[in-house]
């Protein structure tokens, strides 16, 4: 893949003024450049600023400070030669729900400047590469989700452009659905040339989907690079999750651990509150959120806290067998263990503190 | 302009998808017109504006006055002269005040009334001296139009002025003649003689059909204007209102369902798109008012002689509309908002503008309020047409206001309207 930039962003920044007349600081002045032909993705939680800043990169919102340049193009002074090399593809379904299939993509065709027998033949290839040529005269709002969504990204390649700008596009699809559009991005990338931009808060898709990330958080970007340079970053170390329940765990335990298992570099102990499932109260065991994983666990009825030991281990599995010994050497009972190698979401923890999905 | 079409096409796609559409934009409103039409005298005239009101001053009080006043209306019986023919019901509108040449002034500029007719003190007798008489005549009617009053004026003036000249050249002939006797003892006697010729040429004229009658046969009954010449352009125009301005409602749709976004995000100036937007609303509001006009050409119904002038004003009118539109398109921020701001928009100026009833049987302050609506400099282009026979030129006031208030409310909605 060459190296020349497609997409040149340089000290882009979003400012909004509520009624109370306070100031919120959405994009805090982003740098970044996106290759010809990469999947580049921007992987941050909700609220983090990915959709301000693809809205500033497509013309949708004027940015207080800096700008775009698609194609050598600026968006914000010359926003229809930027604008003709993208198509955008929304997280909202922007679909007329009244007009079939063909309609919305016939129109859409004509606003990037297509007609005649080339609005046509570009309508049904679309048709073509999104499966719904079936379809094509069925009401939109008859679809499904998944359906929905892909005339959404239809209607962004139309006119074959060299950049699609993807916002969140398998939020609210099936499983199905979803891994029918990750392989839509593969194909775009792999078949038609294009490059992407695709905004996710799923770490799995980002590592699955791109070349490289950028993973953004408070309006900024606070990493950038391949999913390899990101994991370095973290030092390539596996986690291990030790779920202890309502246990007292003793420093001696996590000194123990430090200080006897080949390694390990860093061991904590973590008690969260427990919250119950919705719906599931009255059950004989309460069904809780452990959030400091994100997963599920299943504790005895009547037990508000839980605890969790961390360790960071350069080779986890390893090093599990002394670690599981000890803990029984000093009387605690693990109840579960979790192995997790290094990945996106380990990455976006080591910087923030925090889960993506917080 | 390509691009702007291709929105207003698609807008107007999508419209005509929602079959509720109908409704509105064709069944309610020629229910409403048909009723309010009968209301106001259904086919048998009426309309508030059949009659015409000509206020008059006879200054002379002469014999010859008298009888040109009555001729005017054997020339046209729908002439009624205030405030000789007011009635209990106050036909002249008078509210009982009397008459003076400054309410008649007022009441002229304010449509109350087809034209002012003075006739000066001297008239009778310059007539049949047949010296230059001035009657002054004034109407609304722009210079080089003439109403029905005018003619019938012209027609009896015609009448009045040849019977006159046949006195006075009769009077000379007679005494040029050479003939023995053929002189006038006395003054009294030239008077008597000059008076005996006009008589007979009076009734000579009158034996003969006047040269403008408005009678009508039985075949011209429709061209008469009815009371849906009122309901018809009234609720039309009511309705074309509520057409073009849910088009606010059009665009806080687009924006919830993300197309306004999306189109933003193409290679479309964001001008076009908004342009696009109203064109279709535009569009929209002469195909309601063909709507409405055309159920009264089936009806019938009478719209005077000058479609261009209708034309004129339905266009400037629902231009105006559409300027409305995208103001209040930067106020509302919900559906239930701008539903409930058109309902109150819609129901205030319509009837303040005299599209429910004329706004000549109103009080005269609140026919200065009713004129805050742009409904009523409409309605009274539409009437100058329609009830007192108008064309273009009669119109052309009306059409400058409208297009006066179209150009600022448009600038204030562009100053105001956010893309983002």
């Amino acid at each position: 893949m060459s190296k020349q930039a497609l997409v040149e962003v340089r000290g882009l920044k979003k400012t909004f003024k509520r009624k109370d007349g306070t100031v919120v600081e959405a994009v805090k002045g982003i740098d970044l450049d996106i290759y010809r032909g990469e999947v580049f993705s921007l992987l941050g939680p909700n609220g983090a600023g990915k959709s301000t800043t693809i809205s500033m990169m497509s013309g949708l919102l004027t940015p207080t400070e800096g700008d775009a340049c698609i194609g050598g193009f600026s968006i914000t002074n010359q926003p229809l030669e930027a604008k003709k090399l993208l198509g955008v593809v929304p997280q909202e379904i922007a679909l007329y729900p009244t007009l079939t299939a063909r309609q919305n993509l016939e129109f859409f065709g004509r606003l990037y400047g297509l007609h005649g027998r080339e609005l046509a033949a570009s309508v049904d290839e679309t048709l073509e590469f999104i499966d719904l040529r079936d379809r094509q005269k069925d009401r939109v709002d008859t679809f499904s989700g998944g359906m929905k969504r892909r005339v959404n990204i239809g209607v962004g390649l139309l006119h074959k452009p060299q950049l699609v700008y993807m916002d969140e596009p398998t939020v609210g699809v099936d499983p199905q659905s979803r891994r029918r559009i990750l392989d839509t991005v593969i194909r775009l990338q792999q078949d038609r040339k294009m490059t992407v931009l695709y905004t996710t808060h799923l770490m799995e898709e980002s590592q699955e989907l791109s070349n490289r990330v950028g993973i953004i958080d408070h309006g900024q970007i606070i990493a950038l690079g391949t999913v390899g340079e990101l994991i370095q970053k973290v030092g390539e170390e596996d986690r291990l999750v030790f779920n202890v329940g309502e246990q007292p765990i003793s420093e001696a335990l996590l000194a123990r651990f430090q200080t006897e298992v080949p390694g390990v570099t860093k061991a904590t102990y973590e008690t969260v509150e427990l919250k119950p499932v919705a719906g599931m109260e009255e059950s004989a065991e309460l069904v809780v959120e452990k959030r400091s994983t994100g997963q599920m666990v299943v504790v005895r009825s009547g037990q508000v806290k839980d605890g969790t030991i961390v360790v960071y281990a350069k080779r986890g599995r390893k090093a599990l067998p002394d670690l599981l010994r000890i803990a029984n050497e000093m009387g605690v009972d693990v109840l579960s263990v979790e192995v997790r190698e290094p990945d996106l979401e380990a990455v976006f923890l080591h910087l923030t503190g925090r889960a993506l999905r917080d | 302009m390509d691009k702007i079409w291709s929105v207003a096409v698609n807008d107007l796609r999508v419209s005509f998808r929602d079959r509720s559409i109908w409704l509105s934009l064709v069944i309610i409103p020629l229910v409403i017109i048909f009723f309010i039409g009968l209301a106001n005298g259904g086919f048998g005239g009426g309309g508030g504006g059949a009659r015409l009101l000509v206020d008059t001053f006879d200054q002379d009080r002469s014999d010859l006055s008298a009888e040109l006043l009555a001729n005017l209306k054997v020339v046209n019986p729908d002439i009624m002269l205030c405030p000789a023919d007011n009635n209990a019901d106050d036909v002249c509108r008078l509210n009982g005040e009397s008459l003076t040449e400054a309410l008649a002034t007022g009441r002229l500029t304010d449509g109350m009334v087809s034209a002012t007719l003075v006739i000066p003190p001297d008239f009778g007798a310059k007539a049949l001296a047949g010296e230059p008489v001035n009657v002054i005549y004034r109407s609304q009617n722009a210079t080089g139009q003439t109403g029905p009053v005018l003619q019938a004026l012209q027609a009896v003036l015609q009448r009045t002025g040849g019977a006159a000249v046949a006195a006075r050249v009769g009077v000379e002939v007679f005494e040029n003649s050479g003939l023995v006797g053929a002189t006038f003892r006395d003054e009294a006697e030239r008077t008597t003689f000059r008076q005996e010729i006009y008589d007979t040429a009076r009734q000579t004229w009158n034996d003969l059909p006047p040269a403008v009658t408005f009678s009508e046969s039985a075949e011209k009954e429709g061209r008469k204007p009815s009371g849906f010449s009122q309901s018809v352009p009234g609720i039309g125009t009511m309705y074309v209102m509520s057409t073009v301005l849910i088009g606010c409602l059009v665009l806080l749709t687009e924006r919830k369902q993300w197309t306004f976004q999306r189109m933003l995000t193409m290679p479309v100036a964001p001008g076009q798109v908004v342009a696009g937007k109203m064109l279709a609303r535009f569009v929209m509001g002469m195909i309601q008012y063909a709507v409405a006009f055309g159920f009264g050409l089936i009806l019938g119904v009478y719209f005077g002689d000058s479609p261009l002038a209708l034309l004129l004003i339905m266009v400037v009118f629902t231009l105006c509309c559409t300027a409305f539109a995208l103001l209040l398109a930067t106020f509302v921020k919900t559906e239930m908002q701008a539903g409930s701001l058109l309902n109150l928009v819609v129901l205030i100026l319509a009837p303040l503008g005299g599209a429910w009833w004329p706004l000549e049987i109103v009080p005269q302050w609140m026919q200065t309020l009713g004129h805050l609506s742009p409904v009523a400099w409409a309605m009274e282009g539409f009437r100058n047409v329609i009830f007192h026979g108008g064309g273009v030129a009669s119109v052309i006031p009306n059409v400058l206001v409208l297009l006066a208030l179209t150009a600022v409310v448009f600038l204030i909605a562009v100053r105001r309207f956010k893309y983002e």
